[in-house]
C-alpha cells in the first residue's frame, strides 16, 4: 500500500469518526456530553482538513497514484 | 336485612373510606416516619375493623371518628411544616447513640436500648465491629442510620479521582408492544427515529417486550422471543476504537515521512487526537 492511500484511508476514518460524533451529539441528553462531542467534532475536523491537504500534496507529488 | 349483608356493605363503605382518606394523607402515612403518624395509622385501623364486624355500632360513628384522626393527622403535619417546635414535639428528634467512633452510653440508656439490640441494629445494616462506625443516630421511627469511617465507606469513582460522566435516567419508550409517547418526548425522539432503529435491529414493534433508551439515545430492547440475539449497542466502543486507530495512524506518518513540514503537521494532530482521545473515554466506554 502506498502511503497516498493510507492517508487516504485515514482520512475516510476520520471522516466516519466526525460523523458519529454529529450524531452522538444530536442524540444524548446530558448538556456537558453533548458540549464535549461537539467539541470534539471540531478538532477532528480540523485534522481532516489538514489531512485533506496532504493527501492533495501527495498526488500532486506522484500523481500516479492519483484515484 | 341480615347481618352478613349488612357487613358486606360496611365492608365496602369503609374500604373506600380509608382507601380515599389515607389518600388524602399521601405517602407520608404510608411510610410512617414520625410516631404520631404510627400511632394515627394503628388506630384509624383499628376504627374501620372495629366498625365493620361490630353491627351494634353505627357507621356514621366509625366515620366520623376516622375522619377526626384524619383531619388531626393533616392539621398535626400542617403545623409541623411550619415550626420546627411542632415538629420536634410530635416527630421527635433522632437520638445519637454513636459519635466520633465512641458509644454514647446515656443516650443508649435514655432510648432503653441495650447493648445486644444496638450490635442487632447495626447487624441489620451489615456491620459487624462497632468500632468501624463513625456516627450513628437512633431515628424517630426506631431505624438506625450509621456512618461508617471514611476507610470503610465503599469506594466510589470521586476516591479514585476518576472522571465519570454524568448520565440521564433510562427512557422506557416500548412496554409490551406499546410505544409510550410521554417517555419518548422526555428522551426526545419521535416515533420515525424509533421505527429506523427498530429496523436497524431488524424488529418490528410488536416483537419488543421492553425498549429503553439511555442518555446517549441508544436504544436497547428485550424481545419476546428469548432464542432470538439482539445486538446490544456498541456504537461508542467502535468509535473509541477507531479514533485510536486513526491516532496511530498518524503517529505512523509522522515517522515515515521525510518532508519536515507534514512530519510537524502529523505529530500536532497526532497530539490533537490523543488529548480528544482521552476526553472521550469516560464517555465512551460506560
Amino acid at each position: 500500500m502506498t502511503i497516498a492511500s493510507s492517508v487516504k484511508q485515514c482520512l475516510a476514518n476520520m471522516k466516519g469518526i466526525e460523523a458519529q460524533l454529529s450524531s452522538l451529539y444530536l442524540n444524548s441528553l446530558d448538556p456537558e456530553a453533548k458540549g464535549l462531542f461537539h467539541e470534539s467534532m471540531l478538532t477532528i475536523s480540523s485534522v481532516k482538513k489538514d489531512l485533506q491537504n496532504r493527501v492533495l500534496e501527495l498526488e500532486r507529488h506522484e500523481p500516479q497514484y492519483k484515484s | 336485612m341480615p347481618d352478613w349483608i349488612d357487613t358486606v356493605i360496611r365492608s365496602f363503605i369503609f374500604l373506600a373510606a380509608l382507601f380515599f382518606m389515607t389518600k388524602i394523607l399521601g405517602k407520608k402515612q404510608i411510610s410512617e416516619l414520625s410516631f404520631f403518624e404510627y400511632i394515627s395509622g394503628i388506630t384509624i385501623g383499628s376504627i374501620a375493623g372495629e366498625a365493620i364486624t361490630g353491627l351494634e355500632n353505627s357507621i356514621i360513628q366509625g366515620l366520623l371518628s376516622i375522619a377526626i384522626f384524619i383531619l388531626i393527622t393533616l392539621l398535626v403535619d400542617y403545623l409541623a411544616l411550619k415550626s420546627k417546635t411542632v415538629r420536634n414535639l410530635v416527630d421527635g428528634r433522632g437520638t445519637v447513640l454513636i459519635k466520633d467512633g465512641k458509644v454514647l452510653e446515656e443516650n443508649l440508656k435514655k432510648e432503653k436500648y441495650t447493648i445486644d439490640e444496638l450490635s442487632a441494629l447495626l447487624r441489620q445494616k451489615d456491620i459487624y465491629r462497632v468500632a468501624d462506625v463513625e456516627f450513628a443516630v437512633l431515628e424517630p421511627r426506631g431505624t438506625l442510620s450509621a456512618l461508617l469511617k471514611k476507610e470503610h465507606r465503599p469506594i466510589t469513582p470521586k476516591d479514585l479521582q476518576l472522571k465519570v460522566p454524568n448520565e440521564k435516567e433510562p427512557q422506557t419508550i416500548i412496554m409490551d408492544g406499546q410505544v409510550v409517547d410521554e417517555a419518548l418526548r422526555s428522551a426526545g425522539k419521535s416515533r420515525g427515529w424509533l421505527h429506523t432503529e427498530l429496523a436497524k435491529l431488524d424488529l418490528t414493534l410488536d416483537n419488543v417486550f421492553i425498549g429503553q433508551v439511555d442518555s446517549y439515545g441508544e436504544l436497547s430492547v428485550d424481545i419476546y422471543d428469548d432464542k432470538m440475539q439482539v445486538p446490544s449497542p456498541a456504537q461508542r466502543p467502535l468509535l473509541l476504537a477507531t479514533l485510536k486507530k486513526t491516532q496511530a495512524d498518524l503517529e505512523i506518518f509522522s515517522l515515515e515521512t521525510q518532508d519536515e513540514v507534514s512530519k510537524a503537521m502529523y505529530k500536532k494532530n497526532a497530539k490533537l487526537m490523543q488529548e480528544t482521545i482521552d476526553k472521550l473515554t469516560p464517555y465512551l466506554t460506560s
